[in-house]
Order: structure tokens, then sequence, then C-alpha cells
């Protein structure tokens, strides 16, 4: 069986598949310049960094699909063959150009109609980095789809940390697994608002082991085996990578192919380009190492202080007010500008005292003076924006857009872009946060709140009512003894029973007990109906339980627990006046429950500044008269 | 143009060290060798200077992609050396030969011409390197020989994380002495596990201790054997990060430290050299603090450096295929390897 392998794998190839487009409108207005396999990360385009790191990882022969932009991208790519590049030497880039293709779902259809892949291959979504070596992990899919003939997927994950920058939020995925790392069940949460997931049955009750994943990034590499491509050209409606693996979750009987993960440990990262937020978070990360050894190149780029990265023939006037930035080749900065946490591609000009916060300039604009550029502003290519604008969350393109407002018309060369979106408001809303570049870091926390806000206070009426513990069970199984005994008139020392059962079941100690049935019997006498026969009736209950008390009130630590309980019950009701103070403290001092030493020391203790202290004061100075009074009898 | 075609064996050897396919020293330097002399036998040149200048492209672009990448280099700037002796010892041949007078009065801005062609420089030069090759292939047996004088019986040696060099020389020795070794750890790669497994095999008793128990061993210890990346000019070590530590310890308690070095380790440059950012060097901060941490990542910058510079004071000698040297020595091991006009390449 493993020679037979190892012949299979001798004569493939590995092969990778990149798709060069995302299709959508995330990287507008830029993107219609500029495709996103040429965005400069860091001054190098990302397809420098998805193909140096499909060399590093193996890969001998990788298929580049493009459909818009294309001639600029088959000229990169020529021109890195020629001048020699890295990944040029140990593989081989084929650049297909399909321009009918409007999804990702198309470009492996007409991947799969040009039958050019041969065996297992490697798929790339859009924009995707990476540090993960491939080979041993195109191995294990290959053991694992011998085993099991419907195997049709790995996807690779990464342990990522909820709230980090590089995990995307509209990505949040929650992935169930079994034993073998076949997933079980996939759900990007996304911008779903539904904080309940619910898991079919049957996938606890098929599988011995199942494992529960929320930690996880993916990562948008995933290895595939030849019958992807095939089930792509099956189903139509199969759009994007998220939809197939849905698709093949649901439909498994129908369909028999089953996906499987792969989780990485370790320094292996990946990540993908997907948005402007991801854009910033990647770049973030390139720069800090996290890809090592895909890094910013040394020779192009210089670092200053400040977290800012600058190209080459930049001229910076002063450089103290530029923060966390990447600036390409041949900008012009001029005097008191300030550059916060932004992104200024090449051959710019920024003149003096422009603001520009968490933004990206696009390539060949002009910035004129006093300009303010802040909070997710994308301004296109060659746009000039004449003195004193302040825009503030706004696409901003050079040329005019179709059904343009008048006063879209910032200038002569600046456009304000809408995008329009087909969800409600609310969702809109939520994604374009979500999707644009990372504000700080407090942001996204209170725009969690708003959106989800009626979940939240569902969640916190659930969590109100705390799990009760032990001695609060106890207590409330003594009032219920204690009610029903004086109602039905039961005899105390079945009551006694019934309270030291109690007790043993709740693992009680003997002086929580005693505390806590004088603070049932009291609350009982709280219940009792006010008014001038009051206290006759409490003095009926009181007697009533008399055996009771004389039960459990035997040493001066009882008594000091029913002096704690009648504190307690004092303190938490404020309906108790100070005459009930008293006539609790007499009727255990009259019938000798309490005696007066133990009383008076206790109300030492007690704070002096405390209602409840004044409510005791008039009885302790009664005592203490009495007992002078008394003592000097005995004189 | 032609530059270009001989610059694309330089290329695959840039692409096989990055992919990883040559990882050791040894193994890049055996590599270089062969490279070098592809070059002198097949490719075109017409005299020592065009040779030169070929070997030079190289090195600069050597230089340019893979900065730390000084095996290399310094075994080409070796052959320039060379090359250059050839070409005296040919015209001096001419001549009477260098006597003292000559070699006081001699003009540093005497431009030599190297453009004299010989007919036979090729395959002096052919010899030279086969020489080479075989100094390059017996130089950690030869270090390894040398064991015996440093190591006695009943001592303990301390070493940091994994190297080669050190494992064979501490090998060698337990032929026919008895002694422990100590490993430093060495995070956050911990290569020292190998290291300790490697020589518990061999019979040497082993302990393994973490990098924060380094100064607390210290007092015990009788020497210090390291390897290191590379040796700078003045003496000092570009070696893996945590060396310093250990030596700053070994200073503290007067224990000498020694260093195992091949003379291709030998760099003509200083730390703070025209390569910005050598010491810089950073790896995946995974290693130290994980990915999955969380939101803390985007609050703080992790550096997990590659090496650390320990100065010359810090060691007491340095160990190579012929002798042992003092660090303060090593400029003239320098200028016996290297020619002046090739220490600065860029």
């Amino acid at each position: 069986m493993s020679i037979k392998t190892k012949e299979v794998l001798k004569d493939d190839i590995v092969q990778a598949v990149v798709v060069a487009d995302t299709f959508g409108d995330e990287f507008l207005p830029i993107s219609s310049d500029i495709p996103l396999a040429l965005f400069p990360l860091i001054n190098k385009p990302l397809i420098d960094y998805t193909l140096e790191f499909l060399s590093f990882g193996g890969i001998e022969e990788t298929f580049l699909f493009c459909c818009s932009h294309t001639e600029a991208i088959k000229s990169h790519i020529n021109q890195g063959i020629k001048d020699g590049a890295e990944w040029s030497l140990t593989m081989k880039v084929n650049v297909i150009v399909s321009e009918s293709c409007h999804s990702f779902g198309d470009c492996l259809r007409d991947l799969d109609r040009k039958g050019i892949l041969r065996g297992s291959f490697v798929l790339l979504e859009p924009g995707t980095l990476s540090n993960i070596k491939l080979l041993p992990i195109i191995r294990k899919h290959n053991e694992i789809a011998n085993k099991d003939k419907g195997a049709a997927m790995t996807l690779i994950f990464q342990e990522s940390g909820i709230g980090q920058m590089g995990r995307d939020p509209n990505e949040e995925a929650v992935v169930a697994v079994n034993s073998s790392n076949r997933i079980l069940f996939h759900r990007k949460m996304g911008q779903s608002r539904e904080r309940k997931i619910e898991f079919p049955l049957e996938i606890f009750l098929d599988n011995s082991s199942v494992s529960l994943h929320h930690n996880l990034k993916d990562t948008h590499i995933a290895i595939c085996s030849p019958s992807v491509l095939p089930l792509f050209s099956d189903n139509f409606d199969f759009q994007t990578k998220d939809d197939f693996v849905k698709g093949l979750l649901m439909n498994e009987e129908i369909l028999g192919s089953t996906v499987y993960c792969h989780i990485t440990k370790g320094n292996n990262y990946g990540g993908a380009v997907t948005d402007w937020r991801m854009y910033q978070a990647v770049s973030r990360e390139l720069q800090n190492k996290w890809i090592y050894p895909l890094q910013p190149s040394v020779l192009r780029n210089n670092i200053l202080k400040n977290g800012v990265i600058v190209g080459k023939g930049v001229h910076i006037k002063d450089n103290k007010n530029i923060i966390n930035s990447v600036i390409g080749d041949n900008v012009h900065i001029g005097e008191n500008v300030q550059i916060r946490d932004s992104f200024i591609f090449s051959n710019t000009k920024i003149n003096d005292g422009v603001i520009v916060t968490h933004s990206v300039i696009g390539p060949n604009c002009e910035i004129k003076s006093k300009t303010k550029i802040t909070v997710g502003s994308i301004i296109g290519k060659g746009v000039t924006l004449e003195k004193e604008h302040l825009i503030e969350d706004t696409l901003v393109q050079a040329t005019e857009p179709e059904n343009c407002d008048p006063k879209d018309k910032l200038d002569k060369k600046a456009f304000r872009l809408k995008v329009t979106g087909t969800e409600d408001d609310l969702g809109k809303i939520l994604s374009k946060k979500l999707s644009r570049l990372h504000i700080e870091d407090n942001r996204p926390e209170e725009s969690d709140d708003d959106a989800f806000s009626d979940s939240e206070d569902e969640e916190l009426s659930y969590t109100q009512s705390p799990v009760p513990d032990d001695t609060k069970l106890f207590f409330t199984e003594v009032i219920d003894s204690l009610t029903r005994g004086f109602e039905d008139e039961l005899r105390c020392e079945h009551l006694i029973l019934e309270i030291n059962s109690s007790r043993y079941a709740y693992n009680v100690t003997v002086r929580e007990v005693n505390f806590n049935v004088i603070k049932a019997i009291l609350h009982m006498s709280l219940r009792l109906s006010t008014g001038p026969q009051y206290f006759s009736q409490f003095v009926r209950l009181l007697s009533y339980f008399a055996p009771v008390l004389k039960n459990y009130i035997r040493n001066d630590d009882a008594m000091l627990d029913t002096l704690q309980a009648v504190e307690d019950v004092a303190i938490s009701n404020e309906n108790v006046n100070e005459k009930w103070v008293m006539f609790v403290l007499k009727w255990f001092y009259d019938k000798d429950y309490i005696s007066e030493d133990v009383i008076l020391e206790w109300s030492k203790t007690l704070d002096a500044k405390s209602r409840f202290y004044a409510q005791v004061k008039p009885f302790t100075d009664w005592l203490e008269e009495a007992e002078e009074a008394s003592s000097s009898d005995e004189d | 143009m032609p530059q270009n075609a001989n610059l694309s064996d330089v290329i695959t050897l840039i692409s096989d060290i990055k992919h990883g396919k040559v990882f050791s020293s040894y193994e890049i330097a055996l590599r270089t060798e062969n490279l070098l002399e592809k070059v002198i036998s097949e490719e075109k040149w017409a005299n020592a200077k065009e040779l030169m200048q070929q070997i030079k492209g190289k090195i600069q672009q050597v230089t340019q992609s893979l900065p730390l990448e000084t095996t290399a280099t310094n075994i080409m700037r070796h052959i320039l050396k060379v090359i250059r002796e050839e070409c005296d010892q040919v015209s001096k041949k001419k001549g009477e030969g260098q006597s003292l007078h000559q070699l006081v009065t001699a003009d540093q801005s005497e431009e030599r011409d190297y453009s004299e062609s010989h007919g036979d420089l090729k395959n002096c030069l052919l010899d030279h390197l086969t020489e080479y090759k075989v100094e390059l292939e017996t130089s950690t047996e030869n270090i390894a020989a040398q064991a015996l004088e440093h190591i006695h019986t009943k001592e303990i040696i301390l070493t940091v994380g994994k190297s080669n060099t050190v494992e064979k020389f501490l090998k060698h020795a337990a032929g026919q002495r008895s002694f422990q070794v100590i490993v430093v750890e060495a995070g956050p790669l911990y290569h020292g596990h190998k290291m300790a497994a490697s020589l518990a095999l061999s019979g040497i008793q082993t302990t393994v201790i973490p990098d924060s128990g380094v100064f607390a061993m210290m007092s015990r210890v009788n020497k210090v054997i390291i390897g290191t990346h590379s040796v700078m000019a003045d003496g000092g070590l570009r070696a893996a990060s945590g060396v310093h530590g250990v030596a700053l310890a070994a200073k503290h308690y007067s224990v000498p430290v020694m260093v195992l070095a091949h003379m291709y380790k030998l760099t003509p440059s200083y730390v703070c050299s025209h390569e910005k950012d050598t010491f810089k060097m950073c790896a995946s901060p995974a290693n130290i603090i994980p990915y999955s941490t969380g939101p803390l990542l985007n609050k703080i910058n992790v550096y997990n450096p590659i090496f650390d510079y320990v100065p010359p004071e810090l060691v007491t000698l340095f160990i190579s295929h012929q002798g042992g040297n003092a660090p303060s020595y090593v400029y003239r091991l320098l200028s016996e390897l290297y020619h002046p006009d090739d220490y600065e390449l860029y």
C-alpha cells in the first residue's frame, strides 16, 4: 500500500490554484484601477507574497486565475520570471485568463473544463498569505483520501484568540470535528446576529468524540481532492468556497463527500486580505514577523520610529506626527502633516497641514492643504483634493461614477462613491463597520453592543439568578418545614428531626444551622399581618417554636448566632423598626435563651454608626441599668 | 548579460538556503566550494580581473538577498585572496621575489593590474580549490582532535543549544576521558534537548538546565564550550540568542569560554556595519507568545531575536582546525584569509 502511494506521489507534481480576484466591491475604488493581486502590502505586490509562500511550501506548479486587469498581472508575473525572483526557480506559474467568470465557483468550473489539474491540489482564495509548509499536509490529506474515498477537501485553520486583530469578525466560525478530524458541523457566524447555534443531534450520536471549536481562524487555504472540481461543475449554486463546504455538509448522504480539517499550531500562520480591515491586520502582522519567513523587504523599505515603514524616494518634511503607517515610494509629505494608522500608496503628494487617520490614500493622488481624511475613508487612484475638505468614512474616486449626485462632486477630480448593498440598514452598517479599517480597540466592542443589544439583555437575565448554593437551599427548606409545621400544628420534635436531616443533606455546619433556623423563624414573623395584633401573634409564633429554640440555642456560640440572625433580618428588611428589635431581644432575654453577658458583648461588636445599633442601644442601655441595679442589689 | 547568466547558480544556492534544503554551515560551505569550482573550470574568463569581477558580483548577490549568510561570502572572499596570491606569485617569479625591503616600502596605492592572462592560472586555482575542499571536509575532525588537550577527566563542561562541531568535539573526548556535560536548553526553540539526547546516547553524563539556571550552575562549571554562527572582525561573536548571558555568567566566575569556529566563519565585518538589520533579525513571535492569545496581541510588539552579539572580552579562546587563538589575534587571521580590498563589497 505504501509503495503504491509512493509511486503515485512521484508522478504527481504538486499543483496549486490561486484565484486572484475577489469579485466583490470590498476594495473599491482602488480595485477599479489596481487588481487585488497587485495591491501593495508594505510596498510589495500581494501576489509576490502568495507565490513566495507557495514556493516555500513545496508547490511546483501554480495556476493563477485572473478575471480582471489580466494584462497587468501577466506582465508582472513575466517581469518576475525575467528578474529571477525566488519563486520562479522552483515553481512554474501559469496565468489563466477568463473574462467571463463572475465568482469563485465559476473559476473552478472553468478549471474543470480545462482539465489541467491532476491529483490533489492546493486551493487558495484571493489575497492569501501564509508560512505553512504544505507538503506534509498534502501527504496527510492523501492518506485520509485513501481511507475515506469521499474525502473532498481539507480546510486549514489556525488557532486564534477572539478579539485579535487578525481574526476577521466577518468570519467567526464554529466548527465541530470528530476524532479523525472530519468536519461534522461548520457555520460561519459572520454578520448574522443570532447568538444561539443549534447543533444537529446526529453528530453527537454518531460519533464517539466530538470537539467544538470556536478558536479557529480560516486561513483560506484548502487541500482539494480531484473530486472537488466536478462537484463544483455539478452544482451551479456553489459560488464561494463557503457555499461548497456548507453544501457538502448538508448533503453528505447524497453527495457522499466529506470535508476534513487541519488545525495548524505553533508559528504557522495563514490569513487572507478579504477587506480593508484584514488588509490592515495582515499588514500589521507582516510587520511584526508573525508570517516569518515572509517579511517586508529590507532592501526596499526603511523602518522609521513609531512603527512607520517608508519606501524609496520618500520626502518627509517633519515626521514627528507620523505614527503606525505604511508609506509607498516617491511620496512627498509637507509640513505639519499628521498621519496615523494609515496607508499611503506610491507617487502621492500630501501638502501642508493635512490630517490623515485610519484611511487609505491611493496612488498618484494629490491632497492639498488642510484637508482632513478620517475614519476609514478610501481615496482612489489619481484623486486631487483641493483645500479644506473634511472626508469622513467615505470612498472617493477620481472619475465620475454613474448616477452621480451633484452634491457628491467634491472637486473636478474627486467624487464621492456610494456603494449600494442589498442588506437591511443595520446589517449594512454593521458589515461596513466590520470591514473598514479598525479604528481603536474600544470601538468594535461598542459597535457590537449596538448590534447585539437585545440578545445581550436575554443573556443578562439568564445569568441573574446565580446557582444557589447549599446554605440557601437549606434555608428555604427550613422555612418551608417550619411554615408547614406551624400551619398544620405538627409536633416540634418532628420539626427538629426534619431540620436535622436537611442539615445532613446539605452538609451545613452546626453554627449555620442555628443561624438559619432563627433566621427562618424571624422571617416567618415578618410575614404576619401588621396591626395591633402583630405582637401577640408574634408571641404565639415564638412560643409555638419554643422547643425548637430550646434545642438549638444551647451554648454561647448559639446565642451569638441567634443575635446575628436578628441583625441579619433587621438589616435586610427596612420595614423592621426599633420596636420589633427591642421586642425580639427582650423576649429572648426574658425566656432565658440568651444571657445578658452575651448580649452586651455582642452589642460592643456592632458598628456604632449603623441604624441597627441605634435600634439595639435602648435595649442594651436598659440591660446595663438592670445589671447595675441587680448587682447593687446583691451587694 | 553574461553577468546575469552567472548569477543563476548563486540564485539557486540562495533559494535552496531559503527553502531550508541546505541548512548547516558545513553544507553551505561545501555547496559554495562546488559552485566556485564550476565557475573556475567552466565559465569563460580571460584573466584574473574578470574572474574576480564575476566572483564579486556573486558576493554582492548573496549579501543582498541573505545578509546573514556569511559562510558563502567568506569562502568566496577567500578564493579572491587565493587568486590574488597566485597572480602575485606568478608575476613575482619573473622578478626576484618580494624581499623584506620591498614589503616595507610597498606602496599601498599601487594598483595591481590583474589583467595579464596566465595559462596555468586555472590549474593552479583548481589545485588550490581541491586542497581547500579537503581542508573543509576534515576541519570538523581536526577541531575534534584537539578535544583531549582541552577536556580533562572529571571536568564539568557547559554548552548551549545544539552545535554539530561541539557535539563531535565532546564525543571525541568522551572516548578517552570521563566528564560531565551540562547543556543549556536555549529557548525558545529548545535545541538543547536534541543535543543532550545525542550526547547521552554516546554515553556522556548529561544534564539539561533551563536558561534561567545558567548563573546558578556556573560556579560549578570548569569550562564553557560553545559553537557560533560567525566571528566578527573584532573577535566578538554573532551567536544564537542567549549566549551573551552565558558568557557574562562565565566572566563573573572566571570560567574560560572556548568557541569552536571553522575558518570560514571569520567575517571581516563589525557589529555596527553596513548590514543594517543583522542583529535585529527576529523570527516569528509565535514561539514566545502563541497566536491564540487573543486581543493582547493587538497592543504589544513581540520581538524574538535570532542572534546575540558577544563582545570579545568575554571570549577566552577560539579553536579552529589550526589550533587555538586569542580573540585579540583574530585581526591577524583575517588578514591571512582575506585581502583588505575585499572586506567591504557592498
